[in-house]
């Protein structure tokens, strides 16, 4: 069974913001699934709306097998969900919030304090647990906050862009919990990224969307081999880049050669055959060669050859202001 | 990690003993957010001491040359004042701007419980606020004509008022998730006040303002609340107090209802 299907799903906010366009995905139980994208893609308002939080404007979906327009209520005793922005209460002392929490999702008696406990030893916050949440640093509220996604036992984890300001050690333990909990407790994980290396790292498949529409889509590994063995990525300068794509159309074993902001990229079959004769043709037609990189692709180039632009630095936030919500 | 079961799906019976549960967890941690927060409430308390205590000690010699006691007069709007001016909604309007509420509408807790916890756990607030300004009041030599049984009746008329009151607050938080636009909302109570016969019987008030006392259901509030401290029981005007501030209860509880329709769509 899917843990997570969804067709057609879209959402157009009012002025006519389309922030989800026709999502079609069949997620199996088990997985780390990857939702990479810019900022402004459509991950956020995709999980708002697989959580229940944000009606769909047209399509369908099912998440641990309910329907999300018929039974939100039994998804929402189902999943747990760990926000973009940790929401958590300040005022509330971290073992103060976990025993809500389990309270809200039904629990009672002395399995409420004793699984709060159990939580806060998961997250390394004893000893922090009956301080102020105010006074946590972000990379304590991030593990409150997926500590507080997990209270109830959920078979389905939604994390929005879990490791998103955080310095790399606090990085790498959210990414150390995410493998411990989908490996060793069997939680299905979706997650959000704009981060290559984190989906790469964690994710079994991945979906990359952009402008709301989901580009590529499958493992990592056979993404990345989709576009090609190698990767040349030759700096001639923008000024110069519709002559060298010229002069390079001539290059054999290239399957696709792209201009962006950072130079021209070009796929190819073998890398070290093909990079001595691109810098030979763009000698002879007399351009300048800043530098040349040969490397095995990586989910940027999986993105650029699916949108003509790079993943890192690209933002597709609407110029009026933040994402859609 | 001890394994933990997602708790089953309740039945209907169940359905409602957990949706009282919930709200009632949500009204003890709106409890404990006020008590962390006081900032939130003393001045709720000391505005209406202080102007009650200046307007007694201005007008009471005044008054009595119109043959009425001012501090009974004026208790019912110092209770008034302190029922209504607050901090309704604004816990709740740090949660949405915070995203604590989006975690709350991610568990399987009841919507109405959400918005009915706050409420009850302002609720008691304004009961609290009524009393201790009853308190006051009687220290300060205010006589009660029904005594002690009409001061409970005074605060609990004027805490209908001032939940009535307070759901505006949690429309205003719900709708607009601005903690500025919800923190202003205190001010909308002085049309009440002031178009009423506030600071003087009604018979004294002339032209435009008699006539806007006349349509402003402050006014009949008033009288009722005033039945109990100055002249003793009147089943009339305190039927028409109560109609009042259930009637505007019932206006500003479908706002916040509608209010948290938008908002959990």
């Amino acid at each position: 069974m899917s843990a997570i299907e969804a067709t057609g799903l879209r959402k157009e906010f009012a002025g006519g913001v389309v922030a989800v366009q026709g999502l079609d995905l069949a997620i199996p139980e088990g997985q780390v699934f990857g939702f990479l994208g810019p900022n402004g893609a459509g991950k956020t308002t995709t999980v708002r709306m697989l959580t229940t939080l944000l009606r769909p404007t047209s399509g369908s979906a099912r998440v641990a097998g309910f329907d999300l327009a018929r039974d939100p209520h039994a998804i929402r005793r189902t999943i747990g969900v760990a926000l973009q922005e940790a929401g958590l209460d300040g005022l509330a002392t971290g073992r103060e919030l976990l025993v809500l929490q389990a309270r809200l999702y039904g629990l009672g008696g002395a399995a409420v304090a004793r699984r709060a406990a159990e939580m806060l030893e998961l997250v390394g916050l004893t000893d922090a647990a009956d301080r102020r949440i105010k006074t946590y640093s972000g990379g304590m509220k991030r593990r409150l906050d997926l500590a507080s996604a997990l209270i109830h036992g959920p078979r389905i984890l939604f994390l929005d862009e879990p490791t998103g300001g955080l310095d790399p050690a606090s990085r790498h333990a959210i990414w150390d919990e995410v493998r411990h909990l989908n490996r060793d407790e069997g939680i299905t994980v979706f997650l959000t990224t704009q981060y290559l290396e984190e989906a790469d790292r964690l994710c079994q498949d991945v979906a990359i969307i952009d402008h709301g529409r989901i580009v590529a889509q499958g493992a990592p590994q056979a993404l990345k081999a989709s576009v090609g063995n190698d990767v040349i990525t030759v700096d001639v300068g923008q000024d110069r880049m519709e002559e060298a794509t010229r002069a390079l159309s001539a290059l054999h074993g290239v399957t696709d050669l792209r201009p962006d902001a950072s130079g021209l990229t070009l796929f190819v079959t073998d890398g070290s055959a093909a990079v001595a004769e691109a810098i030979r043709l763009l000698d002879r037609a007399r351009i300048p060669v800043g530098s040349v990189a040969v490397s095995h692709p990586t989910l940027d180039e999986v993105f650029l050859r699916a949108t003509g632009s790079r993943l890192e630095g690209a933002d597709r936030t609407p110029p009026d202001g933040e994402e859609a919500p | 990690m001890t394994d933990v079961a997602a708790p089953a799906a309740p039945g209907h019976r169940n359905r409602v003993v957990e949706w009282v549960r919930s709200g009632l967890y949500l009204g003890q941690r709106e409890v404990r957010l006020s008590l962390r927060t006081p900032a939130y409430l003393i001045p709720n308390l000391i505005m209406p001491i202080v102007f009650f205590l200046i307007l007694i000690g201005s007008f009471s010699e005044f008054a009595r040359a119109f043959n009425f006691n001012f501090k009974a007069f004026q208790l019912p709007v110092a209770v008034i004042f302190a029922v209504t001016g607050g901090s309704a909604g604004l816990n709740m309007v740090t949660d949405i701007e915070s995203g604590y509420f989006d975690k709350l509408l991610l568990t399987p807790t009841s919507r109405l419980a959400l918005l009915l916890g706050a409420m009850g756990a302002d609720f008691m607030r304004i009961v609290l606020q009524g009393a201790f300004i009853v308190a006051i009041g009687v220290l300060v030599g205010t006589p009660i004509e029904t005594g002690f049984a009409g001061a409970v009746a005074l605060v609990a008329i004027a805490s209908l008022w001032g939940l009535a009151y307070s759901a505006i607050g949690f429309a205003v938080a719900l709708k607009t998730g601005n903690t500025q636009v919800v923190g202003t909302m205190w001010v909308f109570q002085f049309p009440f006040l002031f178009l009423a016969p506030t600071f003087a019987p009604k018979e004294l008030l002339e032209g435009w303002l008699s006539t806007a006392a006349t349509y402003n259901p402050m006014t009949y509030l008033l009288d009722g609340l005033r039945s109990l401290t100055m002249t003793g029981w009147d089943a009339g005007r305190l039927l028409i107090a109560v109609a009042i501030a259930v009637g505007f209860g019932a206006v500003t509880l479908s706002l916040a209802f509608r209010a948290l329709q938008g908002r959990v769509r």
